[in-house]
């Protein structure tokens, strides 16, 4: 005995609708940027081009200078670690009301500051508080401390949230307090992911610390801007290769302690 | 031991528990069984003071040790829940980041007792020399004996099991139920088990059915039973 097929659902005009909107938009965009592609492509814009970067070589290497840049990666690696710290104690504290764990009332508030909190880019957060604590590493640590601590606090809270309740419950049910059940089961269980979003937001920490320099908040940015400005491309160089050395020391580092804690 | 004195409980208006009354003896294990949905997880969640029973100011229908239930609030029943109850569950609810010897011990860590008898407990239910395993290298079987363990490791004056052989074998579950039995009388704590099998029922002192007309104590006598 045969049984018929079932019906083809209805084609979804969804989709397609969305992406040709989106394509509409792409071609849209790039028709009224003032692009001037031929320009950018001159034989003159490429040999100017070249001449710039040739100034870069070779990079100082004066161990006065070296020295000067090694005291700046340190500045810019304790701005990381130091924003982050603080990012983990504050997101940590907000992601509490945030998973729900004191009523529907704090979730929401408590939510809706962590969005503010993390909306609002590095840069900008660096601009506040270098009007707030003057020029230097402190405001530039403040500024990365805001904005994880809002990027922190959501996905802890997230963590909490999804972490399986029943050891909680059985743990209250058999006479824990609940700061105990707390910290006996659900934070164990969510340990391993808070620390990876922690390590990984320290990678971004790092490149958003040598940026932020850019704006007097201190480091290898700071140092970069300063070397540009005055044209000495050599100095600028090993600030360079000193930030691309440092993100890469970190990001193996935190990929190697990631992959520790996930396995 | 345990009084419930015309214990009722509804639910949006709808009775699941009526004036239900009965005296458990210290060193009783009783069975308690019935129909799906008549209220048997209710009455242990009752008893537990995880909920709370339909009662107006002043009665006292649950009474544990002479103290009146109704009389405590959240903290001061978390606080004999901890140290004079232990629960055994049917998913045993084992703490999978913990070893079992710390498993075991987190009752007494909670009541601030010396640990010791942690690995004691861990040998009584067979499991001696595993202390140092996690849940994960486990089977069922031994998830439940380690449930057990941590249940009456700190001498709880009550046990309440709630099905707690419905995710075993048939052999593992009489293994289970013989070490509880045993266990329960080494103790002499008073044990509930909430339970749908008879032959579980059946290793009990007492099987009690629970119905819409309340507790009866039943008459079936197991030739088996030791």
């Amino acid at each position: 005995m045969s049984h018929p097929m079932p019906k083809r659902p209805p084609r979804d005009w969804t989709v397609l609708t969305l992406m040709a909107l989106l394509a509409v938009l792409i071609v849209a965009s790039f028709a009224t940027l003032p692009l001037k592609w031929k320009d950018f492509f001159t034989i003159e814009a490429v040999s100017s081009m070249l001449e710039l970067l040739g100034g870069f070589a070779p990079p100082e290497m004066s161990s006065g200078f070296l020295g000067k840049t090694a005291w700046a990666t340190v500045e810019t690696l304790a701005m990381s670690g130091v924003g982050t710290l603080l990012a983990v104690i504050f997101g940590l504290a907000f992601s509490l009301p945030a998973s729900g764990r004191f009523g529907a009332a704090p979730r929401a508030l408590t939510r809706a500051m962590l969005n503010v909190l993390r909306s609002i880019p590095e840069l900008v957060w660096a601009s506040i508080m270098l009007i707030a604590a003057g020029l230097g590493p402190f405001g530039g640590t403040l500024a990365l401390a805001a904005h994880t601590a809002g990027v922190l606090g959501r996905l802890f809270a997230d963590s909490l949230e999804n972490a399986a309740p029943l050891p909680e419950q059985s743990l209250r049910t058999n006479g824990a307090s609940a700061a105990a059940a707390f910290f006996y089961a659900t934070l164990p269980q969510t340990l391993p992911q808070m620390l990876s979003y922690t390590l990984y937001r320290w990678e971004n920490n790092i490149r958003a610390a040598a940026i932020l320099g850019v704006v007097g908040a201190g480091g290898l940015g700071q140092m970069l801007k300063y070397h540009l400005s005055l044209f000495q491309m050599q100095m600028a160089a090993t600030v360079i290769i000193a930030m691309l050395l440092l993100v890469a020391l970190v990001d193996g580092a935190s990929f190697a302690l990631r992959r520790l804690l996930t396995r | 031991m345990l009084e419930l004195r015309n214990l009722s409980k509804s639910y949006n208006g709808r009775p699941v528990l009526q004036q239900l009354s009965w005296t458990f003896q210290a060193g009783e294990f009783v069975a308690i069984m019935g129909d799906s949905g008549v209220g048997k997880s209710t009455l242990l969640n009752l008893i537990a003071g995880l909920d709370t029973p339909d009662a107006a100011p002043g009665e006292s229908p649950i009474v544990i040790d002479d103290i009146a239930m109704s009389s405590l609030d959240d903290d001061a029943a978390t606080r004999l829940r901890r140290s004079r109850m232990g629960f055994i569950f049917q998913a045993f609810h084992v703490l999978p980041h913990l070893t079992l010897l710390q498993n075991v011990a987190l009752p007494l860590l909670l009541n601030g007792m010396p640990t010791t008898r942690a690995a004691e407990m861990l040998e009584a239910v067979g499991l001696g020399g595993r202390g140092h395993d996690f849940p994960h290298q486990l089977s069922g079987g031994q998830l439940q004996r380690v449930a057990i363990a941590r249940a009456l490791v700190h001498r709880p004056a009550l046990v309440l099991a709630d099905e707690p052989t419905g995710n075993l074998d048939p052999d593992t579950a009489d293994s289970i139920l013989a070490l509880l039995q045993r266990e329960i009388k080494a103790t002499g704590a008073c044990a509930i088990l909430v339970t749908h099998s008879q032959v579980a029922a059946n290793m009990t002192d007492k099987i009690l059915h629970l119905s819409k007309k309340g507790i009866q104590e039943t008459t079936i006598v197991n030739p088996f039973k030791q």
